[in-house]
């Protein structure tokens, strides 16, 4: 691939309990791109996905073999802080989930648990965030009235901004667009477009063309093993494997 | 079978009928030239414009086809290649309507000596059976009958290359033929031609089945040489 590897998993195996989810992983992700994941549900893409924030710790018999690096940091290893890793590992889930809260507050959550009461930090960060999130225009005049009066497309960006407060430097997103309309989601297409200078981005859809459009890279898992890895146009095109093939023309089964 | 084979299906029935329409075509420039038969020539032009709008069909399913199914792989290939193979059969029936345009000029069969001298009709005959040797390649999605195809083109050019001096002979010999002598030369360069458009959609063949550019490759080795 030339450029740095961000996001790697290395013979990585996941269980819930005696169902084994997936099976030897092997990927490089990498830094300051957008992959895409795809598969049928259930395939396991969303579980890794919640590998690199260890966002499966809190299930009750998940464990892992093998290893998940970030920046070549196995961010399984005993002495790494979960919630470090958050900070520098943003996620944003199918449905939005603003707090019932105003819009600032909902901006600055995160700083404010690590401790940032300064109000010019604060604020300062509030408006960059929604600006990268490009929302800002929309809400610059309403900050402080409640997030759950934005519509639906409008809240996803927030979480999205919510999200690039605490400045990570990797984005997870879990069908992020999958429950807005087109024309939201091509705002949150734009962003994601827009946030790849910045962010290493890994995004779970369930819509090819969306992977095609927003995509460096795509992912194709089926039945928790990863089948086909490599770059978008190649696999929208002429995809190696006839697993991949099935899928993403609708053939699939 | 799933709705966007359905729709697959149509367009390949449907560009099957245009292919079957155009070697019509080009077969009966091949008696009209030979028997220098007025009626059959007019006939052929006539039909072009059916031609033509199967042409304009078929680019306006294919149109539909990626609007309505955003078609990746293997069937972004498939609706691709068609296209282009659209194309092509369209200029072969235009050729062929050419034909009969020259034939039309024609006020007696051609001088034998003349058939034979050019080699025009060896030349008709392996471009009709290259014609249609493309269409089975494309029926059985056989990339290797399409690359043999490819191979065969360079017969035609042959004898295209060799037509000019043998037209010029001929005409200092038979100042009389000479319209008739530049009719067949004109023929030879169309058919020249459809061995360059058969070509053109064995190569759509290979990039549809093996997602594999060919075309230009020869041009490529040219300019190493």
């Amino acid at each position: 691939m030339g450029k740095k590897t961000k996001l790697e998993a290395i013979d990585l195996d996941a269980y819930y309990g005696d169902f084994h989810a997936l099976k030897s992983i092997n990927i490089a992700m990498e830094e300051k791109a957008v992959t895409a994941f795809i598969g049928p549900s259930g395939c396991g893409k969303s579980t890794f996905l919640r590998t690199f924030n260890r966002m499966n710790d809190y299930i009750e018999g998940f464990r892992t073999e093998g290893q998940i690096l970030i920046d070549n940091k196995d961010i399984y290893q005993k002495d790494v802080r979960v919630d470090e890793l958050r900070k520098n590992v943003g996620m944003v889930f199918q449905k939005p989930n603003p707090f019932p809260k105003s819009i600032y507050e909902n901006v600055v959550y995160g700083l404010k648990i690590q401790g940032v009461k300064k109000k010019s930090v604060l604020e300062e960060a509030a408006e960059t965030s929604l600006r990268r999130a490009a929302l800002w225009d929309e809400v610059k005049d309403k900050l402080h009235k409640s997030a759950l009066a934005l519509s639906g497309g409008q809240q996803q960006r927030l979480c999205i901004a919510r999200a690039l407060a605490i400045s990570p430097s990797v984005l997870l997103m879990d069908e992020p667009a999958s429950a807005l309309d087109p024309i939201s989601t091509a705002k949150v297409e734009e962003l994601i477009y827009e946030l790849k200078n910045d962010y290493t981005i890994v995004i779970v859809t369930h819509n090819m063309q969306q992977a095609g459009r927003v995509s460096d890279y795509t992912a194709f898992f089926y039945m928790g093993e990863l089948v086909e890895f490599n770059k978008t146009k190649t696999m929208f095109t002429s995809p190696k494997d006839e697993r991949t093939q099935n899928y993403i023309t609708g053939r699939f089964g | 079978m799933p709705h966007i084979d359905v729709e697959l299906e149509r367009l390949k029935t449907k560009l099957l009928e245009m292919w079957d329409l155009v070697e019509y075509q080009l077969q009966s420039g091949r008696e009209a030239m030979l028997n220098a038969d007025q009626e059959l020539a007019k006939l052929i032009v006539k039909r072009d414009k059916k031609v033509n709008q199967y042409d304009l069909k078929i680019d306006r399913m294919c149109e539909n086809f990626f609007a309505l199914f955003t078609p990746v792989a293997v069937d972004l290939r498939m609706v691709l290649a068609v296209l282009k193979i659209n194309a092509n059969l369209e200029r072969i029936g235009d050729t062929a309507e050419g034909i009969a345009r020259f034939v039309q000029k024609l006020d007696s069969p051609v001088d034998s000596q003349l058939l034979e001298l050019t080699q025009v009709l060896p030349m008709y005959e392996e471009a009709l059976a290259m014609f249609a040797e493309c269409r089975v390649a494309f029926i059985s999605n056989d990339p290797k009958l399409a690359k043999a195809l490819i191979k065969r083109d360079k017969m035609l050019n042959k004898i295209y290359r060799k037509s000019d001096a043998v037209a010029t002979k001929f005409m200092q010999e038979n100042p009389n033929k000479i319209s008739e002598a530049l009719a067949i030369l004109s023929i030879i360069k169309k058919l020249e031609r459809v061995g360059d458009q058969v070509t053109n959609i064995a190569e759509e063949i290979i990039f549809y089945r093996e997602a594999k550019f060919v075309k230009h490759k020869q041009d490529k080795k040219k300019k190493k040489d």
